[in-house]
């Protein structure tokens, strides 16, 4: 560790003994490339330094963050005198003492090697491929990597190092009638790996047409129906759907949530089981510890359709009474931890896909995401390519649709899961200002009756 | 930042530097409980600097100078072609955006007004759990650039935010509100928050079947804003204009929506916060008709798109440290009609009231599409609000939807101390349960 940063953390955590009291530091360099239209908007690199401090006292929360770090010690003071205000009888206790551990990141082909010249050659190939299809009004591409350092110190002793290499890109073509315009796009994501930006040549040109050909689409009428969800689009449900009534944030002082959300009680049929894990290795949602120095874990919390667990923080844990997940992360120093969902997983059911279609007789195949939100029970999220299924058949391509459900029907409503598991990582989550959370979201097909459809 | 300077005036033929530094203070209930309260300090710098036409730009809030200019240096060689010349300072209006009085509320001020308005929600519905946040906020910015702009921008903001849950067997209702100022909010704006907030609640309870057949749809102002307006302005913003991508491309002086809808963005309005005398780059704000009588007026452009789209920049440049200028609306305001929301809903035998959204904004925007659960609207029957409608989504396109509408209401609603909007009614829409 920089000693600069050793001594602040050192003086940080001296400060009033009595106390609980946590410190990060953490430095970041990040590489952006934007094309809009039939141009290179953007080529910028941001450096950023900066750190929170955070302290227990009477029962609640006193948080401070910074981008002047030589100041860190003053601000654990302030955090504590802020803290002062509460007036709860929680007690936090202590999980781990005296780890000290350097985690390195996770690289497959590291990005932050891979010369800028190399990274803009590459993205300008899949703008000319966009722009060289007919009736193609522009792209929308954004590239970027980054590179996180986070030091986590607290005051019973722990002192955890971790790095993270990420890398997004999202390639959307737009397509124009004179009178619509229709985005048509992929997102994908790695941890530690530039190799999934490359070769994507078939999958930019297959988004041009699609975005050509889905222009001359119809729109669905809205209605209720049967639909058959692709891995990717399966993946945002069970975010959307179940991954965030899961969080304990929502329920640990809620009483008649957590009765609603008991352990035990029955939410889906016997094939469903939802799990999720940073523990899980080498996922845009993997980490050894969270921004509260837990160690992370793989939790299931769905096991033949019967709630079994959920997502903690060490406070929402404790007062629970049950086992802390390593779940509270922050998406930056800027942040409070709060409790998330790291990669969330329907596990393979025992149905192949063709089984899933062929007893379909009416319904549409709803596939890749443009989105998802949750509020409570509710929840909707939008497919990128959408397909009418009769008798078992895919027939015609009709515009994207905005599928609606609600917690206790729909997941009973889920009649058949594939056994073809694959994990998206074009995604990130957004949860009380701190978006977009790098997060994996991963499922089968599944087919889900009875479900609100309506024209995207 | 000398240094800085006098490196961009050496290698680059205009430059531009973008400095800010802010606080914020916030305190934090969760179910009905004091939970955190938290200070936020944060500075960083933002450089675009053009040589042969050519534009490179990169932030930090790292300040070390060496490390900063070998990335300026690497960004050099991929810069982008560019119109935009940076401009010198002109006259504008004076506009208050910051009060002394503001960040020096103190934190027991705060955990007052939020303690006092859970008790009044609860004193009046025991079974009601809130979640609020009152926050504080000051930021110091500095516009310089190489044609001898050097502009100092102080502003001040206090918001409160209020969002109280009631669950009933399997059926989880959620209610949100909240304001901002540049000042301290005013008690009366808290209360009356607070009232509407006890009284939708109350209604809200009652779970109503939604409608099987086209009727009537008010849309509240902040249902107005979520599902007609905000899609509505990805088609008015300056870099969709400017690339061709919106539906508007060309349409300026073009009849587009009903004659009863006048859309203004008014960047001038005394301790609003998103009210400016300069936008982020250094161009003097304006008043602005976006759309009159149902016509396109003009787009909302900062001084990129503007110059692609071959007009002018409208003021209405908006950034933040580490992200490039783009255009943005300030305070919206549309005019209201002569009717009162009260006379609207007696008049209705069967309709819906939409008030907010899940998922709206999801879709394919640069249409004017939308689509999206209404995660809060009511059911009207025989002139009455009578109850809540849920699992129910609604659909189409605000162009369409706003081409011909039945009424806007003499009553207008500030949305988060910058949005100023009527009820509106149509049976224009697509509803889907």
């Amino acid at each position: 560790m920089n000693s600069d940063y050793k001594n602040l953390i050192e003086n940080a955590l001296l400060k009033n003994p009595k106390f609980y009291k946590e410190i990060r530091i953490e430095e970041n360099i990040s590489t952006r490339i934007q094309y809009k239209g039939k141009t290179r908007e953007n080529i910028s690199i941001s450096s950023n330094v900066g750190g929170c401090t955070r302290a227990l006292v009477n029962g609640g929360w006193g948080f401070s963050s910074f981008n002047d770090i030589t100041k860190a010690p003053n601000r654990m003071s302030e955090s504590i005198e802020l803290a002062k205000f509460n007036n709860n009888n929680y007690k936090h206790s202590k999980n781990l003492s005296d780890t000290k551990l350097s985690i390195p990141p996770t690289i497959k082909k590291d990005p932050r090697k891979i010369k800028l010249s190399e990274k803009i050659d590459l993205l300008e190939n899949y703008k000319n491929l966009i722009l060289s299809e007919k009736n193609i009004q522009g792209c929308d591409i954004v590239y970027a990597d980054i590179d996180k350092k986070i030091i986590f110190a607290d005051s019973n002793g722990n002192e955890i190092q971790q790095e993270f290499v990420h890398v997004i890109c999202r390639i959307a073509a737009n397509s124009s009638d004179g009178n619509e315009i229709l985005e048509s796009g992929f997102s994908i994501g790695s941890l530690g790996d530039f190799g999934i930006v490359e070769k994507l040549e078939d999958e930019v040109i297959q988004s041009a047409k699609k975005a050509v050909s889905l222009i001359k689409a119809p729109k669905i009428t809205g209605e209720k129906t049967t639909v058959i969800l692709d891995q990717i689009l399966a993946g945002v449900f069970v975010h959307e759907a179940f991954g965030h009534l899961s969080e304990a944030d929502n329920v640990y002082e809620n009483n008649r949530l957590k009765e609603i959300l008991k352990l035990g009680k029955k939410f889906g049929n016997r094939d469903l089981n939802i799990t999720d894990g940073a523990k899980i290795p080498d996922l845009r949602g993997s980490y050894a510890f969270d921004d509260e120095g837990t160690p992370s874990s793989i939790t299931p919390l769905i096991r033949e359709g019967v709630l079994v667990g959920r997502l903690h923080s060490k406070e929402t844990a404790e007062k629970m009474s049950e086992k802390p997940t390593g779940n509270a992360r922050a998406i930056s120093y800027g942040f409070s931890p709060i409790v998330r969902m790291t990669n969330t997983i329907i596990e393979n059911g025992e149905n192949s896909k063709e089984e899933l279609f062929e007893d379909t007789k009416d319904g549409l195949y709803v596939k890749n995401w443009y989105g998802g939100m949750t509020e409570h029970e509710m929840f909707t999220f939008a497919s990128a390519e959408t397909y009418k299924i009769k008798n078992g058949k895919i027939t015609e391509t009709v515009r994207p649709v905005k599928l609606s459900g609600n917690l206790f029907e729909t997941l009973k409503n889920i009649d058949g899961i594939a056994n073809d598991l694959e994990i998206n990582q074009g995604g990130g989550c957004g949860k009380g200002g701190q978006s977009p959370l790098p997060v994996s979201n991963g499922s089968p097909h599944i087919r889900i009756n009875k479900t609100l459809v309506s024209p995207g | 930042m000398e240094k800085i300077i006098e490196f961009l005036n050496k290698n680059f033929d205009e430059f531009e530097l973008y400095e800010e530094d802010s606080e914020y203070k916030d305190v934090t209930f969760e179910s009905n409980k004091l939970k955190e309260l938290s200070s936020k300090q944060s500075n960083g710098i933002g450089v675009r600097a053009i040589k042969n036409a050519e534009m490179t730009f990169a932030s930090t809030s790292n300040y070390k100078f060496i490390e900063f200019k070998k990335i300026i240096n690497e960004l050099k060689k991929f810069s982008i072609k560019t119109k935009v010349k940076f401009p010198e300072l002109k006259e504008s209006k004076q506009v208050k955006i910051y009060s002394e009085d503001t960040y020096n509320l103190s934190n027991e001020y705060m955990i007052e007004v939020i303690d006092k308005s859970i008790k009044k929600v609860t004193k009046s519905l025991p079974n009601v759990l809130c979640d609020a946040t009152y926050s504080l906020g000051k930021s110091k910015a500095r516009l310089q650039n190489s044609n001898n702009m050097d502009l100092k921008f102080l502003e001040s903001a206090a918001s409160f935010f209020i969002s109280c849950q009631i669950i009933n067997n399997n059926d989880m209702l959620n209610i949100w509100d909240g304001f901002s100022s540049v000042k301290q909010i005013d008690a009366n704006k808290i209360d009356e928050i607070v009232n509407d907030m006890i009284k939708n609640l109350k209604i809200a309870q009652n779970l109503k079947e939604p409608p099987t057949s086209k009727c009537p749809v008010i849309f509240t102002p902040g249902g107005l804003f979520q599902t007609l307006i905000s899609p509505m302005l990805v088609s008015t913003n300056g870099t969709n204009l400017s690339k061709k991508l919106s539906p508007l491309y060309s349409k300026e002086g073009e009849k587009i929506l009903d004659d009863k809808i006048t859309l203004i963005d008014n960047p001038h309005i005394d301790f609003s916060p998103s009210s400016s005398m300069y936008d982020a780059e250094g161009i003097p704000t304006k008043r602005k008709k976006i759309f009159e009588n149902g016509i396109f007026i003009n787009g909302i452009y900062d001084l990129k798109s503007g110059s692609e789209a071959g007009t002018e920049s409208t003021g209405s440049a908006q950034r933040s440290i580490h992200s490039l200028p783009s255009p943005g609306i300030s305070n919206l305001i549309m005019e209201k009609g002569d009717i009162k929301f009260s006379d609207l809903v007696k008049n209705i035998s069967e309709g819906i009231i939409v008030d907010e959204l899940l998922g709206a904004g999801q879709g394919n925007e640069l249409s004017g599409d939308f689509s999206a659960n209404i995660s809060l609207g009511y059911k009207i029957e025989n002139g009455e609000i009578v109850g809540r409608i849920k699992d129910t989504m609604i659909s189409g396109n605000c162009f369409k939807a706003l081409e011909k509408i039945d009424h806007l209401s003499k009553d207008t609603k500030n949305l988060y101390g910058r949005i100023e909007l009527p009820f509106l009614q149509t049976e224009n829409i697509e509803i889907t349960s």
